[in-house]
């Protein structure tokens, strides 16, 4: 019979736990000194962000500085990774919490991933199309026959798109789409090499504005409310002796968005203290975070609050993802194996 | 024992080598998962790769992939090999070249291709041509150096006596030179074929619509198929090895023939 992964890992702990004892007792150091120091209380939390550190992860920055983790007796160390493998690492344990965008997870609990979507981040849904003014383009229709640039065809853009154009009886076919695998497509729509790209709310349409030209914005969400990224746990972490801890970080990092929410500045200080390299352009930083503020909120958490989840929206985001061609979900799935609603303050 | 039986009895040795080697490594692939816990959307079992292998072949998933790669590592390596080895022989036989050329291929040879394939795009475009610089630039190395190091190492007396009777430098290098140096130019195609089969997955993964590359991406991070990723690195596997082994036949072949 195999062993069962927890088990497993509780054994492995057990064991590096034992070395450490006989390491520390080989240097005259006490294993209780060691814990006093930790503090008995303490629940360590590891923790999976986006790929690389950024401004729009300063509600973890700004939770842990002010002490608000430290305060609900957790220890919290974050480790950057991309989607995928954060999805996979939090199903199987290993990160008690993850950020993962809902389109990406619906087809992971499909394939039997046993994760859970514990609280709404962005509640619009932060991929978008933009182009310049003057491209001919104020509406999803006004896409077909045009030249459009993306990474590829995958991912939360490639759902966005589909849903996008869907909405206007166009598919993917009725445009020319040409991939940017090095996310050009920003410069590709500067330049006019393509009428139209794929981007990130928080992102392309800061630049472009702030180079002077206001792009024009196609968003998803009055079409299908896709879900967006969020906070996630793994079923057995959630059903485990850490499921207060994890409702205590949710409320905690909550806590944060909305202090965020109510003075950006505070955001861009906490992201500026956890990656320096940012102070260099503070003023980017904090259009970029007033972005981010503004797709946390929408009519939805504005009556329920921030992190709330909207069941019916990820009902109707099934349904349409299980329509799309090639649909990338392989087995039925409903939003309530997906989204856990209990562990939100 | 006659030669008829000891050849038959070497063949089924090999066959049975074959096999336990298989054997022993699907036995340990399965008690790393039974050992290690891990669960199927982080390590499947050898069973379940395989009954995905079977799947992603007869329903229509992984042909069309497989096949796009065939093409860009074919065309690839024939590219590379068809730079490589003249100028492996111009390497060997002009110290001029030699001096003004090997910086330059070392310090190209020395870049990462990772690094370089987003820019081969951006310059090539996503389709099959910047897979089939990649593929060619990654060939092209191995067929150079080792065609210099062949053609250098052709025993002297040789070259000596064809100059005694009047060869031409086109005759020297074609009649003389190149067949001496085949079993090392062939030796450095079979390093070429293995390489063509990265370069063409590091191109795909740098952007493309179809490819292994693309299949092993869109598994792990678009439908988290973590068996089908699987399925996918071994057709890029046995990709790879066919390419070797069709060298080797070349080889055997040309060599063969020239005994």
């Amino acid at each position: 019979m195999p062993i069962a992964p927890y088990r497993h890992r509780l054994a492995m702990r057990a064991a590096a736990v034992g070395l450490l004892a006989a390491i520390v007792a080989g240097c005259g150091t006490s294993v209780s000194t060691i814990l006093a120091t930790v503090g008995p209380e303490t629940t360590p939390m590891r923790v999976g962000l986006g790929y690389i550190p950024s401004v729009q992860f300063a509600p973890f920055y700004l939770a842990q500085q002010a002490g608000y983790y430290a305060d609900a007796g957790l220890e919290v160390t974050f480790e950057n990774g991309n989607d995928a493998d954060i999805i996979r690492l939090t199903g199987s344990g290993d990160y008690d919490i993850g950020i993962a965008d809902g389109t990406s997870l619906i087809p992971a609990v499909s394939q039997g991933i046993p994760v859970r979507y514990l609280a709404t981040l962005y509640a619009d849904f932060p991929s978008i199309v933009f182009a310049k003014p003057g491209a001919g383009i104020t509406t999803a229709a006004d896409l077909e026959g045009k030249k459009l640039g993306m990474p590829g065809k995958f991912g939360s853009s490639w759902v966005m798109l589909q849903a996008l154009l869907s909405s206007v009886g166009l598919t993917p076919a009725d445009l020319e789409i040409v991939e940017f695998p090095d996310f050009g497509q920003r410069v590709a729509v500067e330049e006019g090499i393509v009428d139209a790209a794929t981007g990130f709310i928080n992102n392309e349409p800061i630049q472009l504005a702030r180079s002077g030209t206001a792009p024009i914005v196609l968003a998803v969400d009055e079409v299908v409310p896709l879900p967006g990224p969020g906070l996630i746990s793994g079923q057995s972490t959630i059903d485990g002796p850490k499921r207060e801890a994890v409702r205590a970080f949710v409320a905690a990092t909550l806590r944060a968005m909305a202090d965020i929410a109510a003075d950006p500045m505070r955001g861009v200080e906490a992201a500026e203290v956890a990656v320096p390299e940012l102070a260099a352009d503070r003023e980017g930083q904090l259009a970029v975070l007033e972005a981010t503020v503004g797709a946390w909120q929408s009519p939805y958490t504005e009556a329920n609050g921030l992190g709330a989840i909207d069941s019916g929206a990820w009902t109707e985001s099934i349904d349409f993802m299980r329509a799309m061609p090639e649909s990338p979900v392989a087995e039925p799935v409903t939003a309530d194996q997906i989204i856990e609603q209990e562990l939100l303050p | 024992m006659s030669a008829q039986q000891g050849r038959h009895r070497r063949r089924w040795s090999s066959a049975l080598a074959l096999v336990v080697g298989a054997a022993i490594v699907l036995v340990a692939w399965q008690a790393a998962i039974v050992v290690g816990g891990y669960e199927p959307y982080l390590l499947p079992g050898p069973l379940e790769v395989g009954g995905r292998f079977v799947t992603g072949w007869t329903d229509g998933t992984i042909a069309p992939h497989a096949l796009t790669t065939l093409q860009e590592v074919v065309l690839g390596f024939l590219v590379g090999a068809a730079l490589g080895v003249p100028t492996g022989v111009l390497l060997a036989r002009s110290r001029i070249a030699a001096q003004v050329l090997s910086p330059y291929i070392v310090a190209a040879q020395s870049m990462p291709i990772l690094a370089l394939a987003p820019l081969i795009a951006l310059w090539f475009g996503t389709g099959l041509l910047s897979k089939v610089v990649i593929c060619g630039l990654i060939v092209f190395f191995p067929v150079a150096v080792s065609t210099m190091v062949g053609v250098r190492s052709v025993d002297p007396r040789l070259i000596e006596m064809a100059r005694a009777f009047r060869a031409t430098r086109n005759q020297l290098i074609r009649q003389i030179e190149l067949p001496a140096a085949l079993p090392a130019i062939l030796g450095g195609m079979r390093v070429g074929a293995t390489l063509a089969v990265v370069g063409a997955i590091v191109g795909e993964w740098a952007g493309a619509d179809r490819g292994l590359g693309v299949l092993v991406n869109l598994a792990r991070g678009s439908l988290f198929d973590t068996p089908l990723m699987f399925a996918a690195l071994l057709t890029i596997a046995i990709l790879g090895v066919a390419l070797y082994l069709v060298v080797v036949a070349i080889e055997r072949r040309l060599v063969a023939d020239r005994s």
